[in-house]
């Protein structure tokens, strides 16, 4: 960015995170700005920083959570790393006011030699426990089957790897980096109208936010499923957790044409800027 | 959430470093970070805060320690007056001044980038080690892969051994058979990044030596020279390393720890000084300084 302007962001955060028993209470206020091509980033300093007091988040939240997958029944999987946040945030830029509040739920679950990521925006207890006991009931890997559904959660983290590949929208809802709504619009090979700012320490970039598959085909119901990630994205391998009839299995899915998209409503994740899961169909 | 409801008595399925001691009670940062490219500044950033436990809690705020910041700014200045005369590389300075307790430290590094690759230093090496960088990208790549026996040069076998030896350490993985005539010394301290980081048992440095560990230098070889990152996995025990340059270019080593402990077969000299480790894990960067002497080892690609 070029822009002579000072372009000043200010934000004002709270936060209350658990990351593998250890408890946080973080409160910090920062500002940001670019000018003549070079991004400043610092706390704000004084009376600024205590100028817009947040509410505290809920960390009575986080604490459920945390004690529900660590109290759990099912036995046959183990957690190797949870980090449960809840948080609250208010933002200041281009002459706009936004408060925003998040929840965060990562999990690393273990049934050695597997291991399943997830990354959700609510604390989902159900949810996480339901991959878990598939993990505790996985066995043999096997080839990929001929045709496979993807989770929500799957097809989520897989949006932003279809940029160009897939006909997709930018749904509307909340605001950018820079303050500016996030309207509906077609994901082009153009730059994209919004800015991704994760922190304000961070220089914002161009992005499409909140990503969304557009439906399109028919999801094969009988189709075995993938209901897991088993490692990172990694160029055009999916290495996942599959369930197809009775049979859980890990297998290995170098993923080419999106046959379908479903129509049920989707489930933003916290992958990127934001992509909207719905099952799709390789 | 009150004081004392955390979980870290009972976690015992959850990885073996959230049971690690907890570290200093009070802990101070202040830090600066600035990216300049070809001499240009483009990116500057002022990092303070405090954090202290308060029963099992961590309470952390940007609360600015004005010692800490003139250590840090003090430090930063002195690591600027280098940036000019590396004027076609990028280069990302951190400087870093903490309080742990009552127990004040200072630490600046440089990471230094040309076409790709990187060298992390300090203000006292940097000089040295962006020559070495220059000359290491200045080489073409000669010899096609190969399954050759792997010379580990200018202290880099310190990231196989930071990955193989000291991650394996912190995550308490069991033991195996490394020769008689190696120590490795990667003593772990409670670190952390930031004040809004949960501190974690990490290595304060890798010390590789050798004892009586002669070898011939086959003509047929591998000799690497940089390394572009690595990682150890505790659930597979799988080591990975990915080589930045070397005579036969970039490539990547994925092996089990004891196919690397076996494949190590001879060593010479003294430790040498590794220009380098950033190691990044649960999403904190912590600099390691690492030495190691040349070390030989069996193909492993």
């Amino acid at each position: 960015m070029t822009d002579d302007r000072d372009e000043v962001y200010r934000k004002w955060g709270r936060v209350v995170r658990s990351e593998d028993g250890t408890i946080l209470h973080v409160d910090e206020a920062g500002e940001a700005s670019e000018r003549h091509g070079v991004f400043r980033a610092s706390p704000i300093a004084g009376e600024a920083a205590g100028a817009s007091p947040l509410p505290a988040p809920d960390a009575a939240s986080v604490d459920r959570c945390v004690h529900a997958i660590l109290d759990r029944g099912d036995r046959s999987y183990q957690v190797e790393r949870l980090i449960v946040t809840s948080g609250i945030a208010r933002h200041e830029t281009n002459g706009v006011t936004w408060t925003e509040e998040t929840q965060r739920l990562h999990a690393s679950l273990v049934v050695p030699p597997l291991r399943v990521l997830i990354d959700l925006a609510s604390l989902d207890v159900a949810a996480v426990d339901a991959i878990g006991s598939l993990l505790g009931r996985a066995g043999d890997a096997r080839p990929a089957p001929p045709r496979v559904r993807l989770a929500p959660a799957i097809a989520a983290a897989l949006l932003p790897h279809l940029i160009g590949e897939l006909a997709m929208e930018q749904r509307e809802g909340a605001r950018d980096g820079k303050g500016q709504p996030v309207e509906r619009r077609a994901i082009t090979a153009g730059p994209p109208p919004n800015w991704y700012r994760p922190s304000y320490a961070i220089r914002p970039v161009r992005a499409w936010l909140n990503l969304r598959a557009l439906p399109f085909g028919s999801i094969d119901p009988e189709a075995p499923v993938a209901v897991g990630l088993l490692s990172p994205i990694d160029g055009k391998v999916l290495q996942v957790l599959c369930v197809a009839g009775q049979s859980v299995f890990p297998t290995t899915l170098e993923w080419g044409a999106v046959t379908a998209v479903s129509r049920d409503e989707p489930v933003w994740h916290p992958y990127e800027g934001g992509s909207f899961g719905a099952e799709m169909m390789l | 959430m009150k004081p004392g409801s955390g979980v870290a008595g009972r976690t015992s399925e959850l990885r073996r470093s959230a049971l690690h001691p907890r570290g200093a009670e009070q802990f101070a940062i202040v830090s600066r970070d600035e990216l300049w490219v070809r001499g240009a500044l483009l990116e500057s950033r002022l990092l303070h805060g405090q954090a202290r436990f308060r029963g099992d809690v961590i309470e952390a705020r940007d609360t600015r320690d004005e010692a800490l910041l003139r250590t840090c700014d003090e430090s930063l200045d002195a690591a600027r007056t280098i940036v000019a005369g590396l004027r076609d590389a990028r280069i990302r300075i951190v400087a870093r001044a903490v309080r742990e307790d009552d127990r004040p430290a200072m630490e600046t590094t440089m990471s230094i980038t040309i076409d790709g690759r990187s060298v992390v230093t300090t203000p006292a090496d940097a000089i040295a080690d962006y020559a070495l960088l220059c000359a290491v990208v200045a080489r073409t790549p000669v010899d096609a892969r190969a399954s050759l026996p792997i010379v580990w040069l200018h202290g880099s076998a310190s990231v196989l051994l930071h990955e193989a030896v000291g991650h394996a350490a912190e995550e308490g993985a069991g033991e195996v058979a490394w020769p008689e005539w190696l120590s490795v010394d990667t003593p772990l301290a409670s670190r952390r990044a930031t004040f809004r980081d949960v501190p974690q048992p990490r290595m304060t440095h890798v010390i590789a030596r050798q004892v009586g560990a002669p070898f011939v230098v086959p003509e047929a070889r591998i000799e690497v020279m940089l390394i572009g990152g690595g990682a150890y996995d505790p659930l597979t025990d799988m080591v990975t390393i990915h080589v930045a340059a070397s005579t036969c270019g970039r490539f990547t080593i994925r092996r089990p720890r004891s196919r690397i402990a076996a494949a190590l077969r001879g060593a010479t000299g003294e430790p040498i000084r590794y220009p380098g480790v950033i190691c990044s894990r649960e999403g904190q960067e912590l600099y390691v300084t690492s030495h190691a002497p040349v070390i030989i080892t069996d193909p492993l690609t």
